[in-house]
């Protein structure tokens, strides 16, 4: 069956003409016959083509093409049976009357440059087009809209937001006076307005599979916002559509790119990539690189080269060969997935070509004041030792004449806490032998001499009899050992203990943990096993005494447990701990004063003075912070710089290379400059050609349908053969011949369609209407839309002036149902929502995860952004009902929408609710249902107020109402949560 | 308050025709020739179950067990994990556990890890020799399902609502059920691709709503919102009255369709109304999220005529412990799915039922790591896309039949190789859909599910 406004084209046509080649026949002959009898030679039957003019002479000579598509005779009947795809009757009329009219052909329109049409003057020439259309079909052009509505129209057209209720009675008031000016002061501002890029990045960003993470199995998180952030600057900026496809193609190859032109090619980084264990770098990054051919001819040229992937394109006149001639520019990228290094692991890491971002301002600022206080601290470290060492030197040169610095302390008893025996060694050290316990408590007692204690030392010896000679007793691989908890007694009292020190400390185990009284923590040693070690404890002050216990609490568990211990003590003071072997020569030889950087005795000093660890300490934080503050990153496209040779592959597979090729352009099209280079550059220049019969009308006829809700040409992702014809030929010529010579100027673009009449009419619908165009392609009025999913959300956010005027930056996450995102895989993010202003951030920021996109967006038609998308489905379902009803962003800004209305304003607060949804005033008839809902409402509530805490309670998430009186809000509730629901709110009029 | 009189099916299909309506209310493209079932229930293993474990024995591997494998499974192949050339893995069938029974009348073979599915052995009917293009998840899941390894097309359940829409206008005309973690082809495995949104599966979870947002928030009654549901329709007819379009009706009637779903889909998700013994037949829990929850719920589902349910499994991606691994699964979905099949024979359901067992690929022959250390427990298989098992029952089905065979080792095919194409072509022939005439015109090509490929495979056609 013929669709509805198909017939009405040919209702309009004259009877008796002849049929009209390009938009009668050749669609015909596409739909039936291509496939066959098309540009794919490999599928030619019978070497007839009639897809081009000699192909069709062979028709037309004695007419063999009536003979066939009647005859009785299975055999012979065109199309054969087989294709389960045969011609109405009415298409065989079709074609009897072109053959009988001699088969007059002509090149498919969207191949041939457009032509500017003659101009009557008066009307715009939309409008004029428009109503040359609409001449002899029974439909006569709709009014204006009422102001109010059309305001709202160009809010959510431009900026994708409502205007306030002051901007509509201003606006109301001016177009009273003067309408065309009205309407185009509002359109200017809207234009200038930074919310119009936030709104139109969208439609580009679906195109440009723009998501915030990989695809596939694990999907992880990427960084790539800063791309998202690029189109929406650019797009207020109005950057030229022709530079705006050159920076994103091929930034990175013009001559000193800027920054801009490199974050503008992650365009092309977009394209999904799997690091699933398994696969193959060389596939993914095929797979990669078709999808940009793909999506690059979907976008720019409305075709679907794809087809010509495997074999010549059946519908369309280019041949697999044509297809990887494009292949061949983008077929200079780097592999985008590789094994991890210095693993088993088959899972693969995502490494493509990143660019840093240049820090914040924030950032920058806290990275210099924190460079500042490394110097600061730096210089006071530098000055502690010029003035600290000398005289520690000094004595520690006195205190090294007399004794040594450390006396053995030999045990008299050693209890290891239960099984397994002790041996005492010549040098004072004790052996533990036998079973190995999991965990173990050791208690040495000790006989002291008459001097006083002031530091003890502990030591963990390797021994031959240890396994992997130690230290720690559990295990030949791993042998280490965790020290819990010292406890020093003298003669059983227990001693204080100030800050030990470690020979290693194990990143997580510092020597710390061993006297902070938690026996959670404590000291260990990884990797440095099979080495012996030693922690030194200071007393906090002398203390003299004839019985010393040291508690080893050893409770990690698996036998970490120290094989062999040495126990010393020391009555000197705690400062001169760091002084080894070395240190004790250099200070015992020394006579000159100590001056060079990184003398041993330097060291020494500075793991003891007390002022330099408190600065070291100080100075490893600032390090630390000063490490993290990393710079963003974003995905850039970056050529690799030995060509690689670039083959057919036979049936697209990346295994199977047949003959090569060079870059090259379609030969069907116009031909590229005689200096464009063979690379990315030279593409996109070819594509912005103004002889380029494809880019403009494509591009404007999106632009038509973001606008009136589909496009002239309706197929708004293919102007192939198979492509419907546009509705108004003319008027796609006028408009894409407009956009190139204002210069690609999508604002001025714009702004000539929606000061047009054409745009401003009304948009109800009449009998006529309803019986003649259903669908509006004759647009005898105004376009009504539902509106998208993001702008669903814009809407009820910037009604209710929650809104966050924040642009810009990396994803946020609001509200979402637990469980959405539960994929699998190595490194799959996890959600975390904002409770703070992030929340309520427009639509275009919030994160975009290709397995789980954000559920009311999917619920409202948008695509997980895995592939190009041209247009959205607009569909109407009981789960949009229930997200516009329950999904706690709309019932947060219904609480606000109802708050700020009784709040903020004088007046009837049902009357503020409607205006800043719906922005018109409402009918006498509507605010008394309003009213009777809040009535009701109210009515229960004063009955039993603690439902109006529960309701408010229940719906505000994290907003904080101002209205005191809980009933009256939580009446208003409803009216807001009502209009909000109306399917004029969720529709643009 | 007055209520505008409720609109009659035939005023909303008039009004609704050409709004994206049509699904809800009936049959898009139809039947192309008498079907044979009218409805699919199909059980997706993610991860790829063990088929030469399940049900294709093999005791010449099982012979060769630790052999190194024939020179031809390794070298110039492909293999996800294997990276050195693998010793052949048997199934340990001298373990009585991993035994094989031949069972009732077809002697079909089942392993024992499956007790209550080989009772029900005669009701099945197998492909063996099911192959694929594809040996990584992600890719040969979105192969399996919608004809395609990259993303962007319709899945086969949007297919099928596509093709014959729902036949209970109240529920969605597919309804996804997935235990566990989501795939790794996410949302696209049920996605509606090209194809208007609507015709998207609808997730019925088991933790929190049953479908998202189907809840009134805290401290708002049934009453209130009926309230709120009738006077937006109120409002709405004010508007058509006004501006004349009929999809403002459309959206009404969503509104109503939304609220009485809000009493429907608890009722029907809660699985505590089930008698005792169906409970006890199935192992489903009533609260708890398990697979055999998801079978009963399947059950009720095509009982109120949800035209498409799509199970899906997590946990069945084997590389290390293959076999306790699949003892371990094997439990969870042995009684629920023989369950099931019971059930809706006995209710009468699974004449025109289709219910399909399937996964994205197979697993090799040849063991996955090492057992040097005597550590058999850890070894695995890997991921095999050469030739796979998986079955149907139902409606239509040639059950007690299988089809294809495959070498002595279970590497590749011997006989009647079936092509994930063929699957598909296969079971939309058996909800009397031509796969060839199911077309979806999008960018100048009238695509199918099962792209330019595709034959019926007759030995599954009772």
């Amino acid at each position: 069956m013929l669709p509805a406004t198909l017939s009405l084209f040919l209702a309009a046509l004259p009877t008796g003409q002849t049929p009209d080649f390009a938009r009668e026949v050749r669609p015909i002959l596409a739909e039936h016959c291509y496939a066959c009898h098309g540009p794919d030679g490999a599928a030619r039957k019978g070497g007839l083509r009639l897809d081009d003019p000699e192909g069709i002479d062979r028709i037309r000579e004695g007419d063999r093409l009536s003979s066939r598509i009647d005859s009785p005779h299975p055999d012979e009947v065109m199309p054969p049976p087989e294709t389960k795809n045969p011609l109405s009757d009415e298409e065989k009329a079709t074609l009897r009357a072109w053959v009988t009219a001699g088969a007059p052909t002509a090149r498919h329109w969207a191949f041939v440059a457009p032509t500017r049409p003659t101009h009557a003057g008066g009307l715009s020439r939309i409008d004029e087009l428009v109503r040359a259309r609409l001449e002899g079909t029974g439909l006569a052009p709709a009014e204006e809209a009422e102001p109010a509505v059309l305001l709202r129209r160009l809010h959510l057209d431009l900026v994708g937001l409502p205007p306030s209720p002051e901007e509509v009675d201003l606006f109301v008031e001016a177009h009273r006076s003067a309408p065309d000016q009205a309407v185009e002061e509002v359109t200017d501002s809207l234009l200038a307005s930074p919310a119009f890029g936030e709104h139109w990045a969208r439609p580009w960003l679906d195109l440009a599979r723009y998501a915030d993470s990989n695809g596939y199995q694990a999907d992880q998180l990427r960084p790539s916002w800063a791309f998202r952030d690029w189109v929406i600057r650019s797009i207020n900026a109005n950057q030229p559509f022709d530079e705006f496809t050159i920076d994103q193609l091929a930034g990175d190859l013009l001559p000193d790119p800027s920054l801009d032109q490199r974050i503008a090619t992650g365009f092309h980084r977009a394209a999904p990539c799997n690091v699933e264990a398994g696969v193959h770098p060389e596939e993914n990054r095929t797979l990669q690189v078709m999808d940009r051919v793909n999506t690059t001819s979907t976008v720019w040229l409305g075709l679907t080269m794809e087809c010509a992937q495997c074999h010549d394109h059946k519908y369309d006149p280019f041949t697999t060969r044509e297809y990887y001639e494009l292949y061949a520019y983008f077929n200079r990228t780097p592999l985008e997935v590789e094994l991890p290094s210095g693993t088993t692991d088959v899972s693969h890491d995502f490494v493509g070509p990143y660019m840093d971002l240049p820090l914040g301002e924030g950032l920058a600022a806290e990275r210099a004041r924190l460079v500042e206080r490394r110097e600061d601290l730096e210089q006071a470290r530098e000055q502690r030792i010029r003035s600290g060492l000398q005289p520690w030197t000094v004595r520690a040169r006195e205190a090294l004449t007399g004794a040594p610095l450390w006396q053995v302390l030999t045990p008299t008893s050693f209890d290891t806490g239960g099984g397994g025996e002790t041996r005492l060694l010549e040098d004072g050290s004790t052996l533990l032998t036998g079973a190995v316990p999991d965990r173990a408590v050791y208690t040495i007692e000790i006989q002291l001499g008459d001097r006083p204690l002031s530091m003890v030392r502990l030591e963990a010896l390797t021994h031959e009899e240890l396994p992997g000679r130690g230290p720690g007793r559990g295990d030949p691989e791993r042998r280490n050992f965790v020290l819990n908890e010292v406890e020093v007694l003298i003669d059983g009292q227990t001693v204080g203990l100030g800050e030990p020190m470690a020979s290693f400390e194990q990143s997580g185990w510092p020597a710390s943990g061993a006297v902070d009284g938690d026996l959670d923590t404590g000291w260990a040693i990884a990797p440095r096993f099979g080495e012996s070690h030693e922690l030194s404890l200071a007393l906090e002050e002398p203390k003299h005494g004839s019985r010393l216990t040291i508690v080893l609490h050893q409770n990690y568990g698996q036998g970490r447990v120290i094989g062999r211990l040495r126990v010393s003590g020391s009555n000197a003071s705690p400062d001169l701990r760091g002084i080894g072997d070395t240190e004790r020569e250099l200070i015992l030889g020394q006579t000159a004063p100590v001056e060079s950087d990184g003398d041993p005795l330097e060291a020494a000093f500075a793991r003891v003075d007390g002022e330099v660890r408190e600065l070291d300490g100080e100075l490893a934080e600032v390090r630390g912070a000063l490490d993290r503050i990393r710079p963003d990153r974003t995905l850039v496209m970056r050529e690799e710089a030995s060509p690689r040779t670039t083959h057919v592959l036979e049936r697209g597979h990346y295994l199977s290379p047949g003959e090569p090729v060079e870059p090259g352009t379609p030969a069907a099209l116009h031909a590229p400059g005689s200096e464009a280079p063979a690379n990315r550059l030279g593409l996109a220049r070819w594509i912005v050609d103004p002889a380029n019969p494809l880019t403009a009308r494509v591009v404007v006829n999106r632009w038509w349908a973001e606008l009136f809700g589909s496009g002239l040409v309706e197929t708004a992702e293919d102007f192939g053969l198979q492509s419907t014809p546009p509705s108004h030929p003319e008027l796609l010529d006028w408009l894409a011949l407009e956009l190139v010579e204002s210069g690609w100027d999508r604002k001025h673009l714009l702004r000539s369609i929606v000061t047009s009449a054409t745009y401003r009419q009304d948009s109800r619908i009449d009998g006529a209407g309803l019986a003649l165009d259903p669908k509006n392609r004759l647009l005898a009025r105004g376009p009504r839309v539902r509106l998208s999913a993001e702008t669903l959300r814009d809407q009820a956010l910037a009604a209710s002036g929650l809104l966050s005027s924040e642009r810009f930056g990396p994803p946020v996450m609001p509200y979402q149902p637990p469980g959405v995102w539960r994929a699998v895989g190595r490194g799959a993010p996890t959600w975390n929502e904002a409770r703070d202003e992030q929340r309520y951030r427009r639509g275009i920021y919030v994160v975009w995860r290709r397995a789980a996109p954000y559920p009311s967006f999917v619920t409202f038609d948008a695509p997980d952004r895995a592939s190009c998308t041209v247009s959205r489905s607009r569909t109407n379902t009981p789960l949009q009902a229930l997200a516009l009803l329950n999904d706690p962003v709309q019932l947060e800004a219904a609480l606000a929408l109802a708050d700020r209305s009784l709040s903020d304003e004088p007046g009837d607060p049902l009357r503020h609710i409607f205006r800043r949804v719906l922005v018109r005033d409402p009918e006498q008839s509507e605010l008394e249902l309003l009213a009777e809902l809040r009535e009701d409402r109210l009515a229960d509530y004063r009955r039993e107020p603690a439902r109006a805490d529960a309701l408010i309670e229940g719906v505000r998430g994290v907003f904080e109402p101002t209205c005191a009186d809980a009933p009256l809000l939580a009446a208003c509730f409803h009216v807001a949560h009502v209009v909000l629901n109306l399917d004029e709110a969720v529709t643009k009029e | 308050m007055s209520r505008p009189p409720e609109l009659s099916r035939r005023d909303l299909l008039h009004s609704a025709a050409g709004l994206g309506l049509a699904p809800l209310l009936g049959a898009r493209s139809g039947t192309h020739h008498t079907p044979r079932a009218k409805r699919v229930i199909y059980l997706h293993m993610v991860g790829a179950p063990s088929h030469l474990d399940l049900f294709e024995p093999k005791p010449e591997l099982t012979k060769r067990d630790g052999q190194l494998c024939p020179e031809e499974f390794f070298a110039g192949k492909q293999l996800a994990f294997i990276r050195e050339r693998p010793n052949l893995l048997g199934t340990p069938t001298a373990d009585r556990r991993y035994a094989f029974t031949r069972c009732g009348e077809s002697g079909a073979p089942i392993s024992n890890l499956l007790p209550n599915l080989q009772r029900m052995a005669d009701r099945l009917a197998f492909v063996r020799t099911l192959h694929t293009d594809h040996f990584n998840h992600a890719p040969a899941q979105l192969y399996q399902l919608t004809g395609f390894e990259r993303f962007g097309r319709p899945s086969l359940g949007a297919w099928v609502n596509h093709g014959l829409g729902t036949s209970n206008p109240d529920l969605p005309g597919f309804v996804v059920l997935i235990t566990g973690q989501i795939l790794g082809a996410g949302n696209s495995a049920w996605g509606a691709g090209f194809l208007p949104s609507d015709l998207q599966g609808v997730e019925f979870r088991s933790q929190g709503e049953p479908v998202l947002f189907l809840e009134n928030p805290a401290g708002m009654s049934r009453g209130e919102r009926t309230a709120t549901v009738e006077t937006i329709a109120s409002l709405n007819e004010s508007r058509r009255q006004r501006v004349g379009h009929p999809s403002i009706d459309a959206r009404s009637f969503q509104y109503r369709l939304a609220h009485r779903m809000q009493d429907a889909v608890p009722e029907l998700v809660d699985l505590g109304s089930e008698p005792e013994d169906v409970l006890e037949l199935y192992g489903a829990r009533p609260g708890k999220s398990s697979f055999a929850n998801h079978c009963l719920m399947a059950r009720r589902l095509v009982e109120r005529g949800v035209r498409f349910v799509q199970l899906f499994d997590q946990g069945w991606d084997h590389h290390s412990g293959v076999f306790g691994n699949l003892e371990r699964k094997a439990k969870q979905v042995d009684r629920p799915i023989a369950a099931l099949l019971m059930d809706l024979e006995r209710r009468g359901l699974l004449e025109e039922t289709l219910v399909v067992w399937a996964t994205e690929f197979g697993r090799t022959p040849m063991g996955q790591g090492t057992d040097g250390n005597g550590k058999r427990s850890a070894i695995g298989r890997d991921h095999h896309k050469e030739a796979f098992t998986i079955w149907l029952a139902g409606g239509g089905v040639n059950a007690g039949h299988s089809v294809g065979e495959t070498d002595e080792l279970g590497y590749g095919i011997g006989l009647d190789p079936v092509h994930v194409h063929d699957l598909n072509a296969t079971i939309l022939h058996l909800l009397g859909i031509d796969h060839e005439r199911l077309t979806y015109r999008y960018q100048g090509r009238h695509f199918r599910l099962t792209d330019v490929h595709g034959r019926v495979v007759p030995g599954l056609l009772a």
